[in-house]
């Protein structure tokens, strides 16, 4: 064998191999792995990737899933839990559940990036926490958890660097992005904060990124989805087969009585000792300073209700409230409360947001909650009520009028 | 301007492989560019000490120069005379600025020393070695270009393998036959692919994926549980496919450039006992030592009669090479006990060998013993890196 035959069956297989991953990663095709069950699994999986991802979103959606956006009250699964009430009633819909513990307004605003075809003139529930609202917002460390390239470049090649809206976004991104970070992207977002549109090489760059980004989604995102449906099945069995609101709500209470043994505050069993929240006298008035209504989270807050004033999303927002017991013993601010409540709602309904189920005043009922500041038994119950009329019956098309004052510090500080 | 972790991102392979083919195709037409060789070793070092990490740039220069003249010196010593002072003082200098590196943080809150950089420990090996070497007189002329090329080999800087100076000479002097250089390069491709199986597939399974979630699981629980067991086999698997694929793609590279850097891993876990582990995990460090500590401990102590028993003077040797070893890691309470560790489980197991020698006909030994061996020794070990990973601390001290 000659020198170059010897060569090339050394050196062959790398370059086919290199041949082969350009070509998967660049082709402009779209892989569709997801199957029903993939998409039911990811509904319940509350997963990093599954959130920053952006393929199996879309295809949920389109098979009849509804977004349901918040944080950790999601997983709280007991039998109350939308996903539960959905499954065990057939209802017509079914919650996809975005959100887990540290996942705020700012990390939402970048996810829809991801589905803003699938939310286009459709509905969704989004479950608004108070604690999200502490004065600097995201912390650092959670917004980079989250942080998808996907959906940032997505966001990047479909940005307006004219509008408030967007150049208040890139800032925001910038302010949060930790060191070391994508230098492209934060360059981009530099550019669309100083209000200049990034270039045309720009954009042909990004969108090639993009398209590598797709097919990783497309190719990797259903690896290892957690399986929760168990869990969910599980909790169905516990339901009468006969949907009433008043006998679930009965049941509610002797499931959370069960449930709230071991403390006189109504908290989870499990929650009280994995926290160790009998600390003797550890918590008292430990929360006094905490501060939910002057925050730079509203006009994070506004970026996303910007987004589904832009698709036509119908939104159901849910207040929750946080266990007054609780709240009184470590000395948060009922007025503090109040005036969070009351400032979220006023940004809603002043741009059109009418479907507000505020139920920030609601923490003293037993067993609403299933803990300090999440949502269990009754308060799912409660929110039942709400959810399934708004997704199940037809809703008039909403009229959303904008106000880019809500991205200021006089509304953040208000 | 950028830094590079090495091997950390498919961007720098690729730029690896970009400026070595001219390399490639010289040594396939038997030929060397050194000039260009050691151009794109400074490339690549300015690469990885650049930017942000520009001040361990400097150190690393520093560094240099102040073991290269250490060597130098010692060499121009020896070649005269060879007095034990003298020696014991040159390698007391040599590791002195690895020493200040490493107890540093010990003493000030765990606050970096100033003159560290990526790869202190790996230079200092190949440093000492040499000043022992030139000692024992197998080293016997001082050549400044070619320590600084064994020094400064860029594949192998921040991480090993840990290569020999006269090893190492032989094939950068020599260039490698067409017929064999394509061996080479055959071999160096499997070793990166394997490298890349390993550390960006397995090693992301275990480390980046598997081991968070368990580890949380392990703290939130607390003290004893099953978690914590099953942090002990995550974490093992992490730390060898994470290193072995390093030590892969290092090795794979130098064999691009006609270098045959030795290997550092081969199946450790199917050892049948700690002393066939230590032959098989991070085989150059371990061997390092055992060449450079142990044996010269050893020969030392039997040279002065200081201890009669044969037994005692190697169980001695032991202790000072693991205890070593863990100090080396970092000067922490895990280290030090994860080379106690070692030693212990060393001497129980040289213990048993004797009491399996003397009694050879009593004691079976079939496949079954030999899959127990195994077993054990795996179990063993993994316990060992559990008090290595340092998670024992973060779950019991903070």
């Amino acid at each position: 064998m000659g020198l170059k035959k010897k060569l090339f069956m050394i050196i062959g297989p790398v370059i086919l191999a290199i041949i082969l991953i350009v070509v998967i990663l660049l082709a402009p095709v779209k892989y569709n792995f997801s199957s029903a069950k993939t998409e039911e699994k990811a509904a319940v999986s509350q997963s990093k990737n599954i959130l920053g991802g952006s393929v199996i979103r879309q295809q949920a959606l389109e098979d009849g899933y509804v977004p349901f956006i918040g944080s950790s009250e999601y997983s709280r699964m007991d039998s109350m839990h939308p996903s539960v009430l959905a499954k065990k009633y057939n209802r017509s819909y079914r919650p996809f559940l975005m959100g887990t513990g540290g996942t705020q307004s700012l990390t939402h605003y970048f996810d829809l990036q991801g589905i803003k075809d699938q939310i286009k003139n459709k509905k969704a529930v989004f479950i608004v926490s108070p604690q999200w609202f502490v004065p600097g917002g995201v912390s650092k460390q959670a917004f980079n958890m989250f942080y998808s390239p996907l959906q940032t470049t997505e966001w990047l090649l479909s940005a307006n660097a004219k509008t408030e809206s967007d150049q208040y976004a890139a800032k925001r991104f910038i302010a949060l992005m930790s060191d070391g970070g994508n230098e492209s992207i934060l360059k981009a977002m530099q550019k669309i904060a100083d209000g200049e549109s990034l270039s045309g090489t720009d954009t042909n760059i990004f969108r090639m990124k993009l398209t590598i980004l797709q097919h990783e989604d497309e190719l990797f995102s259903g690896f290892s989805v957690p399986n929760r449906m168990q869990l969910i099945d599980r909790q169905t069995r516990n339901l009468p087969a006969k949907y009433d609101l008043a006998t679930l709500d009965v049941l509610a209470g002797r499931f959370g009585a069960k449930g709230t043994t071991n403390n006189d505050f109504g908290i989870q069993n499990s929650y009280w000792t994995d926290r160790h929240l009998d600390g003797k006298g550890k918590f008292a008035g430990k929360q006094a300073k905490l501060n939910y209504d002057r925050s730079v989270e509203f006009s994070d807050f506004q970026l996303v209700l910007n987004q589904f004033s832009k698709e036509h999303t119908n939104v159901l927002f849910i207040i929750p409230p946080v266990n007054k017991r609780w709240s009184e013993y470590t000395g948060l601010s009922a007025e503090m409360l109040k005036n969070n409540a009351t400032k979220i709602t006023e940004q809603l309904k002043s741009q059109g947001f009418d479907h507000v189920a505020d139920f920030s005043k609601r923490g003293n009922e037993k067993y609403f909650m299933a803990d300090t500041i999440h949502l269990g038994w009754k308060g799912w119950v409660a929110v039942d009520r709400y959810v399934n009329p708004f997704l199940t019956q037809k809703q008039a098309k909403p009229d959303y009028h904008m106000d880019d004052y809500y991205y200021s510090k006089d509304w953040q500080q208000e | 301007m950028v830094s590079f972790q090495p091997y950390v991102n498919p961007i720098y392979f690729l730029y690896l492989i970009a400026f070595l083919i001219p390399i490639i195709i010289g040594i396939l037409n038997g030929k060397r560019f050194r000039v260009y060789e050691t151009i794109i070793s400074l490339l690549f070092i300015c690469l990885i000490f650049g930017g942000p990490k520009l001040h361990e740039g400097f150190n690393l220069i520093l560094y240099i120069i102040f073991e290269v003249l250490m060597i130098g010196l010692y060499m121009r010593y020896r070649s005269k005379h060879n007095q034990t002072w003298v020696f014991v003082v040159a390698v007391l200098l040599a590791i002195s600025p690895l020493s200040i590196v490493k107890i540093t943080p010990a003493i000030n809150n765990g606050i970096p020393s100033i003159i560290g950089f990526l790869g202190i420990s790996y230079l200092t090996f190949k440093a000492v070695q040499m000043i022992m070497e030139s000692r024992d007189g197998s080293i016997k002329k001082f050549d400044l270009m070619l320590t600084l090329q064994f020094l400064l080999f860029f594949p192998t800087i921040s991480s090993g393998p840990i290569d020999r100076y006269r090893r190492f000479v032989k094939d950068y002097q020599n260039v490698p036959s067409q017929e064999k250089y394509l061996e080479m390069l055959q071999k160096g491709i499997f070793y990166i692919f394997q490298g890349f199986l390993y550390k960006f597939l397995l090693a992301y399974l275990f480390g980046t994926v598997l081991l968070p979630p368990i580890a949380h699981a392990a703290l939130q629980h607390g003290g004893m549980s099953w978690a914590l067991v099953g942090y002990m086999y995550t974490y093992s698997m992490d730390l060898f496919f994470d290193f072995a694929g390093y030590s892969l793609f290092a090795v794979g590279i130098s064999y691009f450039m006609g270098i045959e850097t030795p290997m550092n891993f081969n199946k450790p876990f199917i050892s049948h006992n700690i002393k066939d582990f230590w032959n098989r995990w991070h085989m150059t460090l371990s061997f390092w030592f055992r060449d450079y500590v142990y044996m010269r401990l050893v020969f030392f102590m039997m040279k002065h009669k200081l201890i009669k028993s044969r037994i005692t003077t190697a169980i001695v040797g032991y202790f000072a090479l693991f205890l070593l070893m863990g100090f080396w890691h970092g000067v922490t309470w895990y280290y030090i006990a994860y080379g106690l560790f070692h030693a212990i489980a060393i001497v129980i197991n040289d213990t048993w060998l004797r009491f399996k020698k003397k009694h050879k006909g009593s004691i079976p030994s079939n496949k079954l013993t030999e899959i127990f061996a195994i077993f054990i020794t795996f179990n063993v070990v993994c316990l060992s890196f559990l008090i290595f990973s340092g998670f024992l601390d973060k779950l019991f001290f903070s």
